[in-house]
């Protein structure tokens, strides 16, 4: 047996397995039904034994970093939506805090106030998605159904307040784009009325179910010390026992002034992962209650005709407006020049945008960090000498997203 | 936050600081290049166990402020106690930029290390594996540099654009 | 090849015609997809098949894995340059006929992203036969797209032309 560099340890290939035999290597993907995108493993099985892993990314590189350094800094805006899919408004909003922090600029107390509205409630429709996937995976084919009927709504909302499903651009550097129509905020006094009922729905389907336990329970084991080497951060982490969270330790658009617990759990396995999350959405619709309660009146963006562009009307009646929608629209703003990194809790852990400015209207380079990119390097960690099935197990807890990871 | 002449700075480093800054509430180190594995051996008995991330940042062309060289690696270390981050900021450059690899301080930095080398170029001496990570691994060049280009198509318009309009006749 | 050949010596009586219409309606009303999710365009399929949108009630319930038990491939997301290959070997496995519909932007022209790491249209690898425009496009869209596909395949008859 020897270690790697991580400190794991594994076998040399072509050593002699269990039984006699050659270790046999096997290439999942990268399109394969469970791997949750195109990931592609390279595994080394002995009989049905897991002896090593190799993830083999890239598949979705998409350029999304060399593309922003061709936009200008508002328009970055549309695809920094789309690393992290299931997520885009916490996306969007690493990419406003990281761009407003370089500018000098706060954001009206409303903006943060919708800003952590749709955090929220994009947090809930990413662990829905993890649900249902999971447990497809797994075999529970109505946890499925029942998950995207509850996305539905959540995608409903966003287009309610921002004309996009899922990429709805609607974080933006200096506020939001629009203000929350008066029919967002029915419903999502509806939703936040009936989501726990919902939640306690997949709960009776899964938590006790013997089935689910037994694939889950002690499979994928992350102890602390090395969720914490191999730098994993969310769900896996807290799922080992640590209570980080960024929402928590080190605060953002204002989620200070929010009541919450952060979820963790001592068992460091699959199932201990999967509570984490069901208590993480279960927060988030408490977060929102109280967001929805106290949601302060006033304006949504910053007012500085040099940062954001003036309303439509004023078009009409000033030259000066004229102008700054002009010079906002052809060049854009320009940003100065220094670098800043700014991290957000998403779904899958630490989100974040490392943005660096020469002074001019496009960035010089934006770097993001990627909670998928992370979270998969413990894969090997989790799934040694485990059986074949339960690197579906697994892989569903990672709840990697591949646009994440590949960028 | 890492103070200065606090107890926040450990001996070793105080020697190899070339310079030190905060840029929008980010504090910043600039160590030489060669003295990397140095640097972050001290950061982390100090307490910087995490390493957030690693990229390089391509500073061809850039007038807005003086750089030692045109490549500039970055490590993002934070301590989880405290909570506090530190970025650590170290120039190469030259036709084949080297720097030593961390992946022995910090496990994560084995696969930061490999997509700077893909898109950069930086290679990352005692790596166990530096091959490309998100190209094909027959590409040639470092897309994420300054002077490779965006590539894509010319997006054309089709002067016909005003038939589109109607529908087609059989969908 | 040989059926066609007698197909077309048999020429269009009433036999060939109505059998034409039976065979094109039977392959219409169950067109299987591969699994072919690539990025945020594949989590609007999975909405697709779910309970609100419901694609089964199209016949297109069985969303096979294997791509040699499959008609249909819904190539859902950007393709880069390392997929490819990938998309070009999943195409040919699977059996005639086959369509392809290719789902959002990035899959149609190379969407937002019109730079080195992506295949600007994945026509340009296989020949695709309904386009979905759409960053990502709705379920609905997906439907629809699907429904036009039925129309075609239903008005070919015995022989489709992929």
């Amino acid at each position: 047996m020897i270690e790697d560099a991580q400190g794991v340890t594994v076998t040399k290939t072509g050593e002699q397995g269990a039984f006699g035999g050659e270790l046999l290597t096997v290439n999942f993907g990268p399109h394969h039904p469970s791997t949750h995108g195109v990931l592609r493993l390279i595994v080394d099985l002995d009989g049905e034994q897991i002896r090593r892993i190799k993830p083999i990314i890239g598949y979705l590189h998409t350029g999304i970093e060399k593309q922003m350094e061709a936009l200008r800094w508002q328009q970055g805006v549309v695809v920094t939506d789309r690393h992290d899919y299931l997520s885009p408004p916490i996306n969007n909003l690493a990419y406003a805090l990281a761009v407003e922090k370089l500018m000098g600029v706060d954001v009206p107390q409303r903006a943060q106030a919708l800003r952590v509205i749709m955090s929220e409630l994009t947090r809930l429709s990413s662990h829905l998605v993890w649900l249902g996937t999971s447990g497809i995976e797994l075999g529970a084919m109505s946890v499925l159904m029942y998950c995207f009927r509850e996305r539905d709504t959540i995608l409903d909302m966003n287009e309610e307040i921002s004309g996009f499903r899922m990429h709805t651009s609607y974080i933006r550097p200096g506020g939001v784009m629009a203000d929350a129509t008066p029919r967002f905020l029915e419903l999502l006094d509806t939703f936040i009325r009936d989501m726990p009922g919902h939640i306690d729905e997949y709960e009776d389907l899964l938590t006790m179910n013997p089935i689910f336990r037994a694939r889950t329970i002690g499979i994928g084991q992350l102890p602390l010390a090395d969720a914490k080497v191999l730098g994993a951060t969310g769900p896996m982490l807290r799922g080992s026992g640590m209570a980080w969270d960024l929402r928590k330790s080190m605060p953002y658009s204002g989620y200070e002034n929010y009541d919450f617990e952060v979820a963790t759990s001592k068992d460091c396995d699959c199932y201990g992962r999967y509570l984490v999350r069901i208590k993480e959405m279960r927060e988030a619709v408490k977060i929102l209650r109280q967001a929805l309660d106290r949601l302060p009146d006033g304006p949504v963006n910053v007012d500085d005709r040099k940062f954001l562009p003036p309303p439509r009307e004023e078009l009409e009646t000033s030259m000066e407006a004229v102008i700054h929608h002009f010079k906002l629209f052809t060049e854009g703003y320009s940003v100065p020049a220094g670098d800043v990194y700014v991290a957000v809790e998403s779904g899958r852990g630490e989100n974040g945008c490392y943005i660096v400015s020469d002074g001019t209207h496009k960035p010089r380079r934006v770097k993001f960090r990627a909670a998928s990119f992370a979270n998969l390097q413990a894969l090997e960690r989790m799934s040694l000498n485990h059986m074949v099935a339960d690197m579906i197990a697994i892989i569903g807890t990672a709840d990697t997203v591949l646009g994440d990871v590949d960028r | 936050m890492i103070a200065e002449g606090a107890g926040g700075i450990p001996p070793l480093l105080t020697e190899i600081v070339i310079d030190r800054g905060v840029s929008a509430g980010d504090h910043w180190i600039t160590v030489p290049a060669e003295r990397i594995h140095d640097a972050l051996l001290s950061l982390k008995d100090e307490g910087y166990r995490l390493l957030v991330f690693l990229s390089c940042v391509d500073h061809l062309a850039d007038s807005s402020r003086d750089f030692p060289a045109r490549f500039e690696i970055i490590y993002q270390l934070r301590d989880l106690d405290k909570p506090a981050d530190i970025r650590v900021r170290a120039f190469v450059g030259g036709e084949s930029p080297r720097i030593d690899s961390v992946h022995d301080l910090f496990p994560p930095a084995n696969w930061d290390e490999r997509e700077t080398y893909d898109l950069f170029g930086i290679v990352f001496t005692g790596h166990p594996d530096l091959s490309r990570i998100l190209m094909p691994d027959d590409w040639v060049g470092h897309p994420l540099r300054r002077d490779y280009p965006v590539g894509g198509e010319p997006v054309e318009f089709s002067e016909e654009h005003e038939m589109w309009q109607t529908a087609p006749e059989d969908a | 090849m040989g059926v066609e050949e007698l197909v077309a010596s048999l020429g269009d009586n009433i036999l060939t015609t109505s059998l034409g219409k039976l065979i094109g309606w039977g392959r219409g009303n169950s067109v299987w997809p591969a699994q072919f999710g690539l990025a945020c365009c594949a989590i609007e399929m999975i909405s697709t098949a779910t309970a609100g949108v419901d694609i089964a009630r199209f016949g297109s319930e069985a969303m096979r894995a294997s791509p040699r038990q499959s008609d249909l491939l819904i190539v859902s997301g950007r393709v880069s340059q390392k997929m490819a290959p990938v998309l070009r070997t999943v195409y040919d496995q699977m059996p005639e006929p086959k369509w392809v519909i290719s789902m959002g932007a990035c899959a149609s022209t190379g969407g937002v992203f019109n730079n080195y790491a992506l295949l600007q249209g994945v026509d340009k690898i296989v020949p695709v036969d309904v386009y979905i425009p759409g960053c990502p496009p709705r379920p609905e869209d997906l439907l629809n797209a699907l429904m036009i596909l039925q129309e075609r395949i239903k008005a070919q008859g015995l022989i489709p032309q992929s």
